[in-house]
């Protein structure tokens, strides 16, 4: 699955002007994907007629959720919560910037599969219980309760393109299979990292200072052929 | 509403308060004439913009289930959010049906302005290319009128809307009345210079409806980005804040929201208008308003379903369709095809803080026209859109600190998107379906359009000339799309009342006026004859214009 990279910017017949903009577009269709064909005969006009404000245009401030001290979970188990953190730390982690684990990137995930078709839960459900599978398998233990090294060793693999064997792709004798372990990884990883980035934490690490204009957009200045 | 709103006979209705219902209400009740604005959604204030509001504030980061809900189609929007959903339509309340083959994606507001409160707000004229593109290429027919006759109305709308662009000098694209351009990237005067030294074609700044400087009142741009959540400076041009405005402090124009126009209402003896019928949104009660003229402004599948809607014995087609063409001719800017690829030689970083410029680049047309002459696949043409900036490079591979190393460090990136001329075809269409009625129990569309050769040539060759331009300028991993969007996905439908000089081709004359009912006037895009490539509401705003000012002098000769 591919969800990341600038070239999405194209999936906007309006190409948009900043690669902020961009990151709407990032776990958008792979989250909703299956959300397309709601819109059938079925849909009842019994629907109430509704008008009004977003919460947004009313000022709501809806982040408060994530950091209410009585927390609960919505949808994960206790399991799958703390294997969360672990695993968005590990892909995240603390540097001299918070990492994943302080943005509460897993109470974000929490609330967004809360309220995700089921088949999309079921993804991410089987994801988790993948890494889990493969960390049984190769150490004897969930992933959560490995040490930080066996947690990377495990991971490094599927956070890289494959590509065929080295000894084996001249003479193209084998097909490789598209890796599961990798599949499930990456969809972890991209929701992970969009909950990251488009948290307050997340947005402070890509250089935002809190401000919404800092003047007009000066462009270049250089002479021809001088361009950086 | 007081009941003495609709005793009173106003000189004219409009319907639709958005770019060219706001531009209709300005000009006629300036000119002195009494109008009674309608707008189906309802009042909006600058109160509730949310351009700074970052995403984390919103529950679900712009990935609400309401929206998934309420709005199917809609979200396919790129400006339908978290923030700002509720001025777009409820698909659950508004239902369409397409052919299950023929898919169509209808993207529209009911608010007050209506889609001008989120357009990209890109701001072209047309050329004689385009108005006489038939007498060119022998396909379909010309425009009723020439540029020059257009040219004074553009002129007059960019005088007020305030475009920032730059003066070209190309043939295609003529110029207009501009504020100083917006500033180019590095990126994008690299391939500026290459594509004009190595191709012969022009790259200019896009030219928009957002100020550079003060203007009319209204400040200049501050560069925080997302226009379509609004603007607290009112920066880019939308209707309320402006022609709306204006057309109010008249004290010649009534604004009435919530007021859903079912059908427009005749006088069978006299064959005129007499008003129109409408139910208000919330109390669902019908009403009906009485007025010498109607001006359609609801957008061309909007207006041209109320005139389907209004039948008579004398129409049983549809009202101001004795010609069989209303419906017909339904045209969308075919999109899909482009580049996109790094600049790996630039250094420059990304940063999430502004300015974050509102708009991008925009590549003249260069395919079929005088100078290049006629291409071997496909006529008429395509400009690309898009720009070139350090952008976050989220797709990074690894994991830990090198990954939030890598997503920082990015990379310069660089993207062109063709909109491309949709040709006009008698089988691209919409009609009354017969068994779907939307929330307020009026007869809703079916809409039958798709793409046909010549878009389809035309975006595949979008894909290899950006590939090829790209490529000319230095830029790598180079990544092509060749395909043709849905109909619809360019938000630019047009074509649906199209104009003409015979009545038996067309559905309304030079003047936007119906042929068969002369008190009847539809200015939004449903006139357009072909899409060309530039997006059109521009055009549409200096059509009403123009269409406005030949009223005013029928109402001065007492010909109403």
């Amino acid at each position: 699955m591919r969800i990341f990279g600038h070239e999405a910017a194209h999936s906007s017949p309006r190409p948009s002007s900043s690669a902020l903009f961009n990151r709407r577009d990032l776990i958008r269709t792979a989250l909703f994907a299956g959300a397309a064909s709601v819109f059938g005969p079925e849909f009842s006009l019994a629907q109430a007629v509704s008008s009004g404000l977003t919460a947004a245009a009313k000022g709501e401030d809806g982040s408060t959720l994530l950091t209410d001290p009585n927390w609960r979970a919505a949808f994960l188990n206790d399991h799958q919560n703390e294997t969360l953190i672990v695993l968005s730390d590990v892909i995240i982690p603390g540097t001299d910037t918070p990492g994943a684990k302080e943005a509460l990137v897993n109470r974000y995930l929490d609330l967004l599969l809360s309220v995700q078709p089921a088949e999309f839960q079921r993804k991410f459900v089987d994801a988790l219980a993948y890494i889990d599978a493969e960390s049984q398998k190769q150490f004897g233990k969930d992933f959560r309760g490995l040490g930080a090294d066996d947690q990377i060793w495990l991971l490094t693999p599927w956070a890289f393109a494959r590509q065929p064997s080295h000894w084996t792709a001249r003479n193209d004798t084998r097909n490789e299979a598209a890796d599961l372990g990798q599949q499930h990884f990456e969809l972890l990883k991209a929701l992970i990292a969009t909950a990251y980035y488009e948290s307050e934490i997340g947005q402070k690490e890509l250089g935002w200072d809190g401000e919404f204009t800092h003047g007009p957009y000066e462009g270049c200045e250089h002479p021809t052929a001088a361009h950086t | 509403m007081p009941q003495d709103v609709l005793q009173q006979t106003y000189d004219a209705i409009v319907v639709g308060s958005g770019a060219t219902g706001g531009w209709a209400a300005k000009r006629l009740s300036e000119a002195g004439l009494k109008v009674a604005l309608l707008e189906a959604g309802r009042a909006v204030t600058a109160r509730e913009f949310t351009e700074h509001i970052p995403s984390y504030q919103l529950k679900y980061r712009n990935h609400s289930p309401e929206i998934v809900r309420t709005r199917p189609i809609q979200r396919q929007c790129y400006a339908c959010m978290e923030y700002n959903y509720e001025w777009f339509v409820n698909d659950l309340e508004n239902p369409y049906s397409t052919p299950p083959d023929r898919p169509f994606t209808w993207q529209r507001l009911r608010v007050l302005g209506g889609r001008s409160l989120v357009w990209g707000r890109h701001s072209y004229r047309l050329s004689d290319v385009d108005f006489k593109a038939a007498s060119r290429d022998g396909y379909d027919v010309d425009w009723p009128f020439s540029y020059p006759d257009l040219a004074p109305y553009y002129d007059v709308v960019e005088r007020y809307v305030g475009i920032s662009g730059a003066a070209e000098r190309n043939e295609m694209l003529p110029d207009g009345q501009y504020l100083p351009p917006m500033k180019m990237s590095c990126g994008e005067v690299r391939l500026r210079e290459s594509i004009q030294k190595k191709f012969g074609r022009t790259l200019t700044m896009g030219r928009v409806a957002i100020l550079t400087q003060p203007h009319n009142g209204r400040a200049p741009c501050h560069y925080c980005g997302p226009c379509e959540r609004g603007c607290m400076t009112f920066s880019y041009f939308s209707s309320p804040f402006t022609t709306v405005k204006d057309a109010v402090k008249t004290g010649n124009c009534t604004l009435i929201t919530d007021a859903i126009v079912s059908h427009v209402d005749m006088n069978t003896g006299s064959n005129k208008a007499q008003g129109v019928t409408f139910v208000q949104r919330t109390t669902k009660e019908t009403k009906q308003i009485r007025g010498k003229v109607v001006v359609m402004c609801a957008q061309a599948l909007e207006s041209t379903r109320i005139l389907l809607n209004s039948s008579t014995r004398e129409y049983p087609k549809g009202l101001a369709n004795s010609s069989g063409l209303l419906g017909h001719y339904l045209m969308d800017h075919v999109v899909g095809g482009g580049a996109s690829a790094t600049f790996d030689d630039m250094k420059a970083l990304p940063t999430a803080n502004p300015p974050h410029r509102p708009t991008g680049i925009y590549l003249v047309r260069f395919r079929n026209t005088p100078a290049t002459g006629k291409h071997p696949h496909f006529i008429r043409g395509y400009g690309f859109q898009g720009d070139s900036m350090p952008v976050f490079n989220f797709n990074a591979p690894g994991i830990g600190k090198d990954y939030k190393q890598a997503v920082k460090t990015g990379a310069y990136s660089i993207t062109l998107g063709a909109f491309g001329e949709s040709l006009a075809s008698f089988d691209n269409f919409c009609e009354i379906d017969p068994n779907l009625r939307d929330a307020w129990g009026i007869p809703a569309l079916r809409i039958s359009m798709a793409h046909g050769k010549n878009e389809a040539a035309m975006m595949r060759d979008a894909g290899v000339t950006a590939a090829e331009m790209l490529e000319a300028t230095g830029a790598k991993n180079i990544r092509v799309t060749t395909g043709v969007e849905m109909p619809g996905m360019a938000i630019h439908e047009v074509g649906t009342a199209r104009m003409g000089n015979d009545p038996k081709k067309s559905v309304l004359n030079t003047f936007c006026q119906s042929h068969d009912v002369s008190n009847l006037l539809v200015t939004d895009g449903s006139g357009f004859v072909s899409s060309a490539c530039q997006n059109p509401t521009l055009t549409m705003m200096a059509i009403t214009v123009r269409a406005c000012d030949h009223l005013v002098e029928r109402f001065r000769r007492n010909e109403i």
